[in-house]
């Protein structure tokens, strides 16, 4: 009965607390169904650990042992560096092919072959290309975030209003000019979405990567834990993969506010209060 | 028409040229040894290897079958999950409040990451390549239908509530149709995933499917041959893709012009001789 009053009273405290209670007990029950049936070998603990014992391996790959740290460390190195660098030749190559018409044309249809192929699929070639180290694995990461961001980057330069690019010529501005107060700003907002598609595909082309053929890293990691059947430890790997993940979707989030402001209410006011004061300010003072 | 037809294949002739120069570029790069040709072979090269997969050994095909198998059975299994629990989130608001947690933690975990433990879980053989397709596409099916539905025109639904609708018309005359758009760009978003899915856990152990085709050919350094097995992957893409595409084409008949009139001409052919049937009284559905 609750339930119709949570819907319809606009989250007092009160409720909000009580969803959250809710949730908690819903995960906890989840938990100990999982547990129980473990323990009663309804489920064989061999291939499904006790959630309790993944709780141990957590406090035992991170902290007794330690030994996920320096795989953590070269997974996430791979996935930064190949994802500043796939999205930063995505994007630039998408401008400089957006500048101009004619070079757009000729690209389409490869951009299209491209698209349809399963991009860490190149990832035997890649590693039979670059050895079984860490450039291997940063080049299948950067191949992997480079379609989003260029072809996202180029549907959001294509898909400018005609109107106003037309506006932009008859009064008079500049290539650069043009560039950088239409066609950016009004591309932002799908370069930030293939920014995120990328970011998201960074962490699997990693780990697949890794599957194929490495000697570190976090998806190593996972094959050797399964291979041992170690699934307790092999599911911590999962759950810290997760957890990256929700972190990393959460600071692209707060990122995409930042820079496009105008899509939040909130923000678009107070970046327009401050650009009206500075704006005041070089005009002399008036308020 | 003639000039129309003239401009493309004038076009289509440009395209060919530039194409042309493109693999003459390449073909001579790697005949002078500015290109090492062990990694990138030249385009004959990989021209002969598709000769030989598709016309001489004929090897391909058992492994193109087997992947597209797996890819589109992981997609139904995904999809079907995907689309259940997207509705029942629609339909029940506290069923949609405990769901989504899961779903969210079930997308920000790499689907990927899960191939070792899956490939414990389901065994070598097809099973767990179809149960990878179908965790990694499960997420843009749920999370599409569940936005289309929840997405209502608030002016439409008014307008069926007023004039007595029921719940179960609401649902199917009003909110499905209006979200089907959405969710088959969800499916062919899906079903690429799906292969992806796949062809991994073919990378990670499996002893037939294009993966393991491509990973042998490449360990073997023929890499003439990985970069054909690498085009069929496309290829398998583009034909799975397509299939999505045209039964979105058949569904979402209203978005193209010649298809709404044809299916309406169909309908109002049928609603005639129905109304003719029983004595010319109109029958209000359809």
């Amino acid at each position: 009965m609750n339930e119709i009053a949570d819907l319809t009273i606009p989250a007092p405290k009160r409720s909000a607390l009580n969803i959250i209670a809710r949730h908690l007990a819903i995960f906890l029950a989840l938990i100990s169904a999982w547990e129980i049936s473990c323990r009663l070998e309804w489920l064989d603990p061999l291939f499904f650990p006790y959630p309790s014992s993944i709780l141990e391996g957590f406090w035992r790959l991170y902290i007794t042992q330690g030994n996920i740290w320096s795989h953590l460390g070269l997974t996430m190195f791979a996935v930064i560096v190949g994802f500043t660098a796939g999205s930063v030749l995505g994007v630039g190559l998408a401008i400089c092919v957006g500048m101009s018409d004619r070079l757009r044309r000729y690209l389409k249809p490869y951009v299209i072959v491209l698209e349809a192929t399963p991009r860490i699929a190149i990832g035997p070639v890649i590693i039979a290309a670059f050895g079984f180290g860490w450039t291997s694995k940063t080049a299948i990461v950067m191949l992997v975030c480079f379609f989003a961001p260029f072809v996202n980057t180029l549907n959001g330069m294509i898909s400018v209003d005609r109107d106003k690019v037309e506006m932009f010529r008859s009064m008079g501005a500049s290539r650069i000019q043009t560039f950088s107060k239409l066609l950016l700003p009004s591309a932002l907002p799908e370069i930030s979405a293939g920014l995120r598609l990328a970011m998201a595909s960074a962490l699997g082309g990693a780990l697949v990567a890794e599957f194929i053929a490495s000697n570190a890293g976090l998806g190593v990691l996972i094959t050797q834990y399964t291979g041992t059947l170690n699934m307790a430890s092999a599911f911590v790997c999962v759950l810290t993969l997760s957890a990256l993940g929700y972190f990393i979707f959460r600071g692209m989030e707060a990122v995409d506010r930042f820079i496009i402001f105008w899509a939040d209410r909130d923000r678009i006011e107070a970046v327009g209060r401050k650009r009206l004061a500075a704006w005041h300010s070089r005009l002399g003072d008036r308020p | 028409m003639m000039d129309r037809l003239s401009v493309h294949l004038q076009s289509l002739f440009k395209h060919l040229i530039v194409f042309a120069c493109v693999i003459a570029l390449w073909e001579g790069a790697a005949a002078v040894g500015l290109v090492d040709v062990i990694l990138l072979p030249p385009p004959h090269a990989i021209a002969g290897s598709i000769w030989d997969l598709y016309v001489e050994n004929r090897t391909i095909y058992r492994h193109f079958t087997i992947t597209f198998y797996e890819a589109f059975a992981g997609f139904l299994i995904g999809g079907a999950f995907g689309l259940a629990l997207a509705v029942g989130s629609s339909l029940n608001d506290s069923f949609r409040r405990y769901v989504s947690p899961y779903a969210i933690v079930l997308n920000v975990t790499p689907g990927l990451a899960l191939t070792p433990i899956v490939i414990a879980w389901f065994g070598f053989g097809y099973s767990s390549k179809i149960a990878l397709g179908a965790i990694v596409c499960f997420f843009p099916i749920f999370v599409n239908t569940l936005i289309a539905l929840s997405r209502t025109d608030g002016d439409t639904l008014e307008m069926f509530q007023s004039m007595g609708a029921s719940k179960g018309q609401v649902f199917w005359k009003l909110r499905v149709p209006a979200a089907l758009p959405m969710i088959f760009a969800g499916f062919k978003i899906a079903i690429t995933t799906a292969l992806v899915g796949a062809v991994v856990a073919e990378f990670s152990q499996a002893t037939a499917g294009i993966g393991v085709l491509m990973q042998r050919l490449s360990f073997a350094l023929d890499m003439s041959g990985a970069i054909a097995a690498l085009l069929s992957m496309s290829l398998l893409g583009l034909i799975l893709f397509t299939i999505i595409e045209i039964i979105d084409d058949r569904v979402v008949f209203w978005r193209r012009g010649s298809r709404m009139e044809a299916v309406s001409r169909r309908r109002l052919a049928r609603w005639k001789t129905s109304a003719g049937s029983s004595s010319g009284k109109p029958i209000g559905r359809k």
